[in-house]
């Protein structure tokens, strides 16, 4: 457990050096909101999206929170381009504390990232009821978890940094644009094709910023298939990218 | 002149050399008309909003690309080129010159096969009048690619570039008509948008296209307003590159 609290602190300073490049990444997602949102909110149906702001906020939370654990894989890619897994290697820690500490940090960084646009929603939204925060934290948690989990199995899998760059790219335009980030599921009938509409539905994306909803707004109602779709993206990402990471490492 | 041209030509064949960043640049457009575009039409109230959305995108792309010349910069200045590049018998003026326009032009070749995938979309319903809004664009790409060269000299920081570049480029896209019309955004929005050059850009580009908005800027007005921008900074961008480009002090 040390170990991994070791790790932890390694990786959160890791994390303090992007802090400009982080504001960067927040000032869009607040222009997203307070700009794009705003002005969608006047062009929007309201037939379809009575408030668009209101509807986008948590959406743009789970969206920051799955880039800034992403960014994990960023690292672990750079180490092994520099076979900086060696000195990880030699560590007085197992292989799977290796791994998992390397998860958490990936998750950490995610909820700390995500935290002033969780709080934003909040403000304009409403605030949950504490069982209703705790199962917000736990679920979103979960979701950037898991999110480390799956940038840290790209990362790990390959040497070449323009590749990890495209492969991270397909995978956020695929997960963003088939979910209910930014628009309703009713939105997305008649317009994508079934497959997709399918993986819309059981996104973790599309069920991290639904659950916000349910909760905030009322609307998609809350069910336990949001939670338990998230659990299992996460738990199916943290393992195999556990995985991938320690059988990497290890071959390298 | 012909050493300008010399300058556009290195330019060009640098840009060749970022295959991944093009593949991931095509992906996003793809991405941006076949998912976004198609699902956020049939939800605004804006009449033939698909057409308006995806001339939009293609004005996006042009100004991420033309902006891309600042990396370029960057790393000539990281691996030491940029005292190669003030050995060379090019004047400052000369060098810089070619760069806005080998900016400007890679950006074109580069958005071009997809510029003609947006028109296949809408059409052009007159073609005199998409000659004069393609003549204008290169303005655009060219003044992009200015202001892209000053700020990189100006700043002469690889990170401060890149936060700076993702705040402007936030602000800049998201303050245009781009992706909506200035009728639906606040007023203070509104204000910003209507001196924003890829507000120029972007009506004049759908204008030449042909798509009829009550929503677009005057074509006379964004015609003025680019080339404004584009001597702007074509001229900040000489001097600035003049009188920065010696003496290191890059980060």
């Amino acid at each position: 457990m040390k170990a991994i609290t070791h790790l932890l602190e390694y990786d959160f300073r890791m994390f303090l050096h992007y802090r400009w490049w982080m504001l960067g990444l927040i000032s869009m997602n607040l222009a997203d909101l307070f700009i794009m949102a705003m002005v969608f909110t006047k062009m929007v149906n309201p037939t379809i999206i009575l408030n668009y702001f209101q509807f986008f906020s948590p959406g743009i939370t789970i969206t920051a929170s799955f880039a800034a654990a992403f960014t994990i894989g960023r690292e672990i890619n750079w180490e092994v381009r520099r076979n900086f897994s060696h000195y990880l290697l030699s560590l007085p820690m197992t292989r799977r504390e290796l791994a998992s500490g390397r998860m958490l940090s990936g998750g950490l960084r995610g909820m700390i990232y995500m935290s002033p646009l969780l709080l934003t929603t909040f403000i304009f939204l409403g605030f949950p009821t504490p069982l209703q925060l705790l199962t917000i934290l736990g679920a979103l948690f979960l979701l950037v978890a898991g999110t480390s989990g799956l940038s840290i199995a790209i990362a790990a899998s390959t040497k070449s940094f323009e590749k990890f760059v495209t492969a991270r790219g397909v995978i956020y335009y695929l997960l963003f644009f088939c979910s209910t980030v930014f628009y309703p599921l009713k939105a997305i009938h008649g317009v994508l094709p079934q497959p997709l509409i399918l993986l819309a539905q059981l996104n973790p994306l599309s069920c991290g910023a639904d659950l916000i909803r349910a909760y905030l707004l009322g609307s998609p109602p809350f069910t336990a298939a949001l939670l338990q779709n998230l659990l299992i993206f996460s738990v199916i990402f943290m393992v195999s990218g556990a995985a991938v990471y320690i059988k990497i490492m290890e071959h390298d | 002149m012909t050493k300008v041209w010399l300058v556009v030509e290195r330019d060009l064949r640098t840009f060749l050399q970022y295959k991944f960043l093009l593949i991931m640049r095509a992906i996003w457009f793809v991405a941006q008309i076949t998912f976004f575009g198609l699902i956020s039409s049939r939800m605004v109230i804006v009449p033939n909003y698909y057409d308006y959305y995806v001339a939009g995108v293609v004005v996006m792309l042009l100004y991420s690309t033309a902006m891309f010349i600042g990396y370029d910069i960057f790393e000539e200045a990281e691996h030491g080129v940029v005292e190669y590049l003030l050995s060379l018998p090019i004047s400052r003026k000369e060098m810089v010159l070619g760069r806005s326009i080998g900016g400007g032009i890679r950006s074109f070749v580069y958005v071009g096969p997809l510029l003609g995938v947006v028109l296949a979309i809408i059409g052009i319903a007159n073609p005199l009048n998409f000659l004069v809004a393609f003549a204008s664009l290169f303005l655009f790409a060219f003044g992009v690619s200015g202001m892209s060269i000053a700020l990189a000299v100006g700043i002469k920081s690889h990170d401060k570039y890149d936060i700076l570049l993702g705040v402007l480029d936030a602000l800049i896209v998201r303050l245009s008509t781009t992706l909506y019309p200035k009728a639906f955004m606040p007023n203070l929005y509104s204000a910003i948008a209507e001196i924003n050059p890829l507000t120029f850009a972007s009506d004049l580009f759908r204008w030449g296209a042909g798509l009829e908005s009550v929503y677009l800027t005057s074509p006379l007005t964004a015609i003025v307003g680019l080339f404004l921008f584009f001597s702007t900074f074509t001229f900040l961008s000489v001097a600035i590159y003049e009188k920065r480009l010696e003496g290191g002090g890059w980060e």
